[in-house]
């Protein structure tokens, strides 16, 4: 690395259920909002497959282009509406609008604006305008021309849905129902009668969806009740109907493609679809992991995909099987664990799923999977008390895990259970070996174990607010029946009722340090004796960590005073203090260095130092503007090699960390788009599938037609023919069998009607051809003209019937004839 | 990466499934299994990441695999420079993976998609395809078949570069050396050809069988003095079919030398061969083979010119079931592939069926010679798709987990016995034979009860019997003598046990207590009954403390909830029912002539609790009253009940803190019970 210049980047667990997801029309892909970026994965293999970068602030929605369907629509609070091809991930163009966008909306019929949120004056007042995008070259275009199409409505994209292939839109907020039809250019408004009402003071709307065939509105309520809209182009004769099946809020609604069946989902986790909007005809796909935030159905329609509060996106097959799960960092709740590396597989532990810890690969950023600690089914409702997993620790190279389940209903009623899991190697796996209920009579703060390499046996340490430590340790449980270890107390120790906050093992494992309050206690680990005390009065310490290899000697405490001391432990005095509020203190495995992570209240700071010496190593303001909750170092597989002196210490380890909103942050030298696209697999060479015969037939067809599509109307004429309307086929179809003339007549014949819309394009764009063929054929040129003109408009029938009676030379020849442009044809591939 | 041949009914094709591990970081493995299936395997999590069938994966099965190349793409090409450049950037290729069939064909399987990307068809090979190489840099790719042919393709484009004919029988193997500038392929004899002329440089005498893998070892030439030229001393290694010799070459600047340097010999024929690259003189290269047989031979050699004998391997792991209980021996588990960690300190290990591997990072230890992993697959067979798309995985609860909760000896930290100067008082007073003085005493006292069973059998067999099941550790007995409820009987059976026993009954009841609480219920009425009445013997115990420790936590931890309630509580109800306890045996046991001796024993225990206030004055007076007592002759009865008062109280001070802490255990007793029964 020459270049060297440490970033704070990013580097996974990015939020992915901000919005709904769109599927690609062909349901191969499905596009996410992430932050600053769109991110584009595949739904067979659940890989990020692109992310688009290119906005400067939060991207708050984004649409398939309705008139290419492999573009795609993004827009941001950057004001900027962008254009993507995302099958190269390349940005096409960019409108800008120039106000905050709060969420885009496209209609295939509007087919040169879209539809956006945006808010003018007050904070919660909202307008949805019509944006036309102005067709130009450049890449950079001014959007400027706005029309408002509803105003105060509801910021979430949820709460609005275009119908009925754009002929209105309907948004809700609190209990009104507002509908806008385009072509009246009016605005219906529906009030839930019984607002008012306190049986029914739950009843404000939370999301809306539109039939896409029919005129029906569907939206979701407070209460849990889904209310079908009918016949609302009367505001006075207007109808609903009820269904109920949610207990809470619902959160979200979607139509299927074709209509006959709704979808809903909210925070029982179970995704509902309803069949024919009747109440009783209801499908289930429930324990879906977490509260159903979004739910989306592909163009196809073969595919659903629910968003989920636990950052994740699950792929439903139409069968309502899943069948992918795209999965970030969880964040749905606060982490207690902190993080932690598994010695084994180098993945980052922390808080997952409700009672599971999560294994998070930090090379490949995916989840690898969630231990389920608890093994309890988890209750989705508002306002219980839920067991957490408050506290986790790996001991002897991942042989052992030490999990703390707590749940605190009142300030008397704790329960406490913990347990010590074994890494069967045998298994693969983790197995309960010692289960202990309420190890301390109150809250557990830390807990540790021994990783000297030389300790014979496993050690751990539980430090607790009930002013006690103790000290776990493994022994031999056999009996005559089995052999058998299992853990026990060894010893019990505390300082003056004091409460114990943290605890820490020396690198050799020759000292336990736990500090009490404002106390620092050394304790032999041989003896358990108490060797001495340091006591700063500072404040409560917050932090404890001893010093590492040449740094052995020295113990770190930082209390939450903003104190950081360092106390010699030969000379038992205190070496330097600092001045430091320590939100973080993480000590590298590898090395003497120690980070700490200072908060103040512009934005958080990193320190990296050696307890030597009190001057740091390094110093990085301002690395998040949040709260820095946790850290970590994680050896590196392969070292790097940095020359300067600054960035030695992430030489051997990398230091990440978690801010209070739960994105994963760490420290990098690469330049941006290397490190920002770490999943981005741009694929280099060409996709050249081998033609089939099929493909020769229909592929390249359908293809050519889909390009001629919008090239003229005439053309889109004469390449949509009905089969109704030829008259050969109707021939075929309706003359009873025994009348028909022998089937070589009638392939010529079909065969004719088939390809007659090829011809007249051809002819017409080749018309070299055509001339050659009239001076060819001089004496046929009547009927050739005849018959030109007969399929330029396919509507007429009443030639058709003649047809089977000039079953002449001139039908041989035109035959002939086509079998010529039938090749032009195939050549023009 | 070695890939060998599909399992196809030719002798000479190599043994072994087409299998890689994804280049770098080892994140995937593929593996194209025989029946036409490619599998590419999550190797953290060990989970199925995707799986494809090629449509004419029943013709034409996957005969070799390879990744292509994960390297950031530097400069874009020519097609893309066009677009917008900003948004294309840096990129990796990780995804493609080329499959080679049996029928020539060779295709692009993508697999951040989950498609097929494209297909090279035209131009290329006639009949099976046996190597593929990706080249480093250039994007091409190189294949060779059994039509005899070597095809250089350019995968841009999807179109053969070059072709040409590799050997005059197949071509079975490819590598291209470290520069990128020579390719090495094996038929008959190997050769390394210049890519650029497509000439050959060297020939190789090879093998008498199919070379199933080519690598090259170094990437550096041993005598760094010379000028470098790309190519020449550098080593590389072959494998080949039916053959357990691996051969290194090393390509020299003369012509000449056509043999081998020198060779690995392993136990079959190679499967699957990975290395690390030395990329320096003194950086050893190490090598893992995995055979036929399932196992992995590894070494760690630097090449060093010639060795005339065949090296063995410095280390060799097997991989067997556990193999419980008599009928099932431990079965070995085949072993399908090993892939170094790029720390090169750890192996990634493939094991178990083609259809359902087990992938595990095992840290080297080059010290062991031989390494045998004991592992369990039996539940990996059957694929559970529940948790390859929750992506939970549940860890194993069993029964034999050790609950612990509190008053469970081991939830508390042990009571250690007292500090070691009572302990020297205690030894001194087991010198002074107060032990034979109490056995004499038992014995007396359990000729009594046997005297005494005439009289009354039911409160007589009772005692008896529990002082049989005690000794004898008869469940059944004990069960018949602690499951009655009638509160009488209970009392009197206390009341006539024999001291000895009274230690064992407690440690008994305390077993029982940390049992199913319908039965500790039955068991608390026994309890409270041992302690009452046989309190003063408790307190004249000196190991007393670790004795009875885990009964005292275990009655500390379950009437915590009401501690001074239940203080207070007990004390009363401690004295009241010794109270009566003492009236009643003064009734009960005045007929009896030995039953004196009980009747002493209970005062005696009266008094010295009501003497604990008066410690030191007593206390005094007890050693020199032991003193004494020491010289004396323990003729009579009523010496010995001096001797046993003075002993009781003395204990009771001796032990101070531990004995009040005990006392307050004692107390702490009886409302539990109340509370149990309530």
């Amino acid at each position: 690395m020459v270049e060297e210049n440490i970033r704070v980047v990013r580097c996974g667990g990015s939020e992915l259920n901000f919005r709904r997801a769109v599927f690609s029309a062909d349901s191969k892909y499905i596009f996410c909002v992430s932050g600053d970026f769109v991110k584009v994965y595949s739904t067979a293999t659940e890989e990020c497959v692109h992310i688009l970068h290119g906005h400067r602030n939060l991207v708050t929605g984004i649409q398939l282009n309705p008139n290419n369907h492999l573009q795609l629509y993004s827009c941001s609070l950057d004001g900027t509406i962008k254009l993507w091809d995302y099958i190269d991930g390349i940005l096409i163009k960019t409108f800008i609008v120039g106000c905050k966008l709060h969420s885009l909306f496209t209609v295939a019929q509007a087919e040169d604006s879209v539809f956006v949120t945006v808010n003018k004056e007050k904070p919660d007042i909202f307008q949805l305008v019509s944006v036309k995008l102005p067709k130009s070259s450049s890449q950079e275009v001014e959007a400027k021309e706005l029309s408002i199409v509803l105003d105060y409505i509801n910021q979430s994209p949820k709460c609005i849905a275009f119908g009925n292939e754009g002929v209105y839109v309907a948004a809700v907020r609190d209990f009104y129902l507002s509908v806008y039809f385009f072509k009246k250019k009016t605005t219906s408004r529906f009030t839930l009668s019984s607002s008012r009402n306190k049986k029914h003071a739950k009843n404000n709307f939370t999301c809306v969806a539109c039939h896409p065939k029919e005129d029906c509105i569907a939206s979701g309520h407070m209460d849990g009740k889904i209310r079908l809209w009918r016949n609302f182009y009367d505001e006075k004769k207007y109808t609903y109907t009820c269904l109920h099946w949610h207990h809470d809020m619902v959160m979200d609604l979607a139509f299927s493609v074709t209509g006959s069946s709704l979808l809903s989902g909210g925070r029982e986790s179970v995704l509902v679809e309803w069949r024919d909007a009747m109440e009783k005809n209801k499908e289930f796909l429930p324990r879906l992991g977490a509260t159903i935030e979004h739910i989306s159905v592909s163009p196809a329609g073969d595919l659903f995909c629910t968003s989920h509060s636990d950052n994740k996106i699950m792929i439903i097959h139409r069968n309502l099987e899943a069948s992918a799960v795209i999965q970030g960092l969880v964040k749905d709740r606060s982490i207690f664990t902190g993080l932690m590396i598994d010695p084994r597989t180098k993945a980052l532990v922390l808080n997952g799923k409700p009672g599971h810890l999560q294994f998070y690969s930090l090379q490949s950023d995916k989840q690898l999977y969630n231990l389920d600690i608890m093994q309890q089914e988890y209750i989705n409702d508002y306002g219980l008390i839920q067991i957490e997993l408050t506290k986790a620790a790996f001991g002897c190279f991942g042989n052992w895990l030490a999990t703390v389940e707590q749940r605190q209903e009142k300030e008397t009623e704790l329960e406490l259970q913990m347990k010590l899991w074994m890494y069967s190697k045998k298994t693969q796996g983790f197995i309960l070996n010692t289960k202990i209920h309420m190890p301390h009579e109150d809250c557990i703060t830390a807990l540790c174990f021994c990783n000297a390499e030389k300790s014979e046996q496993p050690t751990l340490v539980t430090a607790s607010k009930d002013g006690y430590f103790k000290v776990w340790i493994l022994t031999d449980d056999s009996d005559i029946y089995k052999k058998a270890v299992g853990w026990t107390c060894d010893f019990v120790g505390s300082y003056h009722k004091y409460q114990a906050t943290n605890c820490c093992f020396s690198e050799d494992g020759s000292l336990l340090a736990v500090s009490f309050e404002e106390i620092v206690t050394i304790w032999d680990s041989e003896t358990w004796e108490l060797k001495c005390t340091f006591c700063q009065r500072a404040g409560k310490i917050r932090h404890l960590c001893f010093g590492r290899l040449t740094c052995s000697k020295y113990l770190l405490g930082a209390t939450e005073n903003g104190i950081l001391s360092c106390w010699n432990l030969l000379s038992c005095a205190l070496e330097w203090s600092a001045k430091l509020n320590v939100r973080v203190m993480e000590p590298d495995p590898n090395s003497e260095n120690i980070a700490a992570i200072s908060q103040s209240s512009v934005g958080s700071d990193l320190f990296v130092f050696k307890p030597s010496e009190p001057r740091p190593l390094y110093i990085q303001k301002g690395i998040s503007r949040e709260e820095v909750q946790w850290g970590v170092f994680v050896p590196r597989d392969v070292p790097e090699s940095f020359t300067s002196a600054a960035y030695q210490w992430l030489n051997r380890s990398q230091f990440y960390f978690l801010t209070k909103s739960q994105s994963l942050l760490t420290f990098s030298t690469k330049s941006p788009e290397e490190k920002l696209t770490p999943t981005s697999k741009q694929l280099l060479a060409e996709e050249s599938l081998p033609t089939t015969p099929f493909y020769f037939i229909l592929g390249k067809h359908r293809q050519q037609q889909d390009e001629k599509l919008n090239e003229t109307l005439e053309n889109e004429l004469v390449q949509l023919p009905l089969t109704e309307n030829i008259p050969a086929i109707s021939e075929l179809l309706h003359t009873p069998a025994h009348v028909l003339p022998s089937a070589v007549f009638l392939c010529s014949m079909f065969v004719n009607s088939l390809l007659l819309s090829k011809e007249t394009k051809s002819a017409e764009e080749m018309p070299k051809d055509v001339d050659m063929e009239e001076e060819k054929e001089s004496e046929n040129s009547d009927e050739e003209n005849d018959f030109t003109g007969r399929i330029q408009d396919t509507n007429n029938t009443d030639l058709g019937e003649d047809v089977i009676h000039q079953l002449s030379k001139s039908e041989e020849k035109e035959l002939r004839k086509f079998r010529k442009i039938d090749y032009s044809w195939i050549a023009a591939l | 990466m070695a890939a060998g041949g599909g399992g196809s009914g030719d002798p000479l094709a190599p043994a072994g499934v087409p299998c890689a591990f994804s280049p770098h970081s080892q994140a995937y493995f593929a593996l194209a299994s025989t029946d036409g299936h490619l599998r590419v395997w999550e190797t953290a999590s060990n989970r199925l990441h995707q799986e494809y069938v090629p449509s004419a994966h029943l013709s034409g099965t996957c005969t070799c695999l390879a990744w292509a190349p994960a390297r950031l793409q530097a400069k874009e090409s020519p097609q893309r420079k066009k677009r917008k450049s900003e948004a294309v950037g840096m990129s990796n290729q990780t995804d493609l993976l080329a499959l080679g069939t049996a029928v020539g064909s060779i295709l692009l399987y993508s697999t951040v998609k989950g498609e097929l990307h494209s297909k090279l068809i035209s131009g290329g090979h006639d009949n099976r395809v046996n190597c593929i190489q990706w080249h480093q840099d250039s994007g091409c790719l190189y294949s060779c078949s059994d039509d005899k042919h070597i095809v250089e393709w350019n995968v841009q484009t999807c179109k053969v570069k070059c072709k040409w004919k590799g050997d005059n029988s197949s071509v079975s193997s490819l590598c291209i050396s470290p520069d990128g500038k020579m390719l090495l392929s094996a038929g008959r004899t190997i050769k390394l050809w210049v890519l650029e002329t497509k000439e050959v440089y060297r020939h190789f005498t090879g093998h008498a069988t199919p070379v199933s893998s080519l690598m090259f070892t170094t990437i550096r030439p041993p005598n760094e003095s010379q000028p470098f030229d790309g190519i020449t001393g550098l080593y590389f290694l072959s494998g080949a079919v039916h053959d357990r010799l691996l051969n290194v070459w090393q390509v020299r600047s003369e012509n000449k030398e056509k043999s081998a340097v020198m060779s690995f010999t392993v136990t079959d024929e190679p499967v699957y061969i990975d290395l690390t690259l030395s990329e320096n003189k003194e950086e050893p290269v190490k090598l893992a083979v995995v055979c036929r047989d399932g196992q992995v031979h590894l070494f760690e050699h630097i090449l060093n010119g010639y060795c005339k004998k065949p090296l063995t391997s410095n280390c060799t792991i097997q991989i067997a079931t556990p193999g419980k209980g008599k009928k099932s021996t431990p079965k070995p588990i085949p072993i399908l592939a090993a892939g170094f960690c790029s720390d090169k300190m750890s192996l990634l290990l493939v094991y178990g069926s083609w259809f359902q591997p087990t992938i595990e990072r095992v840290a080297l230890n080059s010290r062991e010679p031989h390494m045998c992993l004991v592992r369990d697959i039996s539940n990996c067979w059957a694929p559970k798709v529940e948790t390859a798309i929750t992506k939970v995985r549940t860890p194993v609860i069993n029964s034999e987990a050790k609950v612990l909760v509190p008053g469970i000896p081991g939830h508390h930290a042990a009571i250690k016995p007292a500090p070691p100067q009572t302990e020297q008082v205690e030894s001194k007073r087991k010198s002074g034979g107060n032990e034979v003085s109490i056995e004499e005493r038992l014995g007396a006292m359990d000729i009594d009860t046997h005297k005494k069973g005439k009289d009354d059998l039911q409160t007589n067999s009772f005692p008896v019997l529990l002082t049989q099941g005690l000794e004898s550790n008869d469940f059944e007995m004990l069960n018949k003598v602690l499951q009655t409820r009638n509160l009488n009987l209970i009392k009197k059976t206390v009341l006539r046990m024999p001291l000895h026993t009274v230690i064992p009954l407690l440690q008994e009841l305390t077993k029982r207590l940390q049992g199913h609480p319908n039965s500790a219920v039955l068991m608390v009425q026994w309890l409270k009954c041992v302690l009452t009445v046989h309190a003063s013997y408790l307190s004249t115990l000196p190991d007393l403390v670790p004795q009875l420790g885990t009964l005292y936590q275990l009655m500390e931890s379950r009437v915590k909830t009401f501690q001074k309630l239940s203080h207070l509580h007990g004390k009363l109800i401690l004295l009241i029912t010794q109270v009566t306890a003492s009236e009643k045996t003064k009734e009960t046991t005045s007929p009896g002539q030995q039953a004196k001796l009980v009747y002493e024993e209970e005062s005696s225990e009266e008094e010295s609790d009501d003497e604990i206030a008066d410690k030191d004055s007593d206390d005094n007076w007890d050693e020199d009253e032991e003193e004494s007592e020491s010289e004396k002759d323990e003729d009579d009865a009523e010496d010995e009940d001096e001797d046993a008062e003075g002993k009781d109280e003395e204990n009771g001070e001796d032990r101070d803190r531990a004995s009040e802490k005990e006392l307050n255990g004692d107390s702490d007793l009886d409302p539990e019970n109340e509370s149990e029964e309530e």
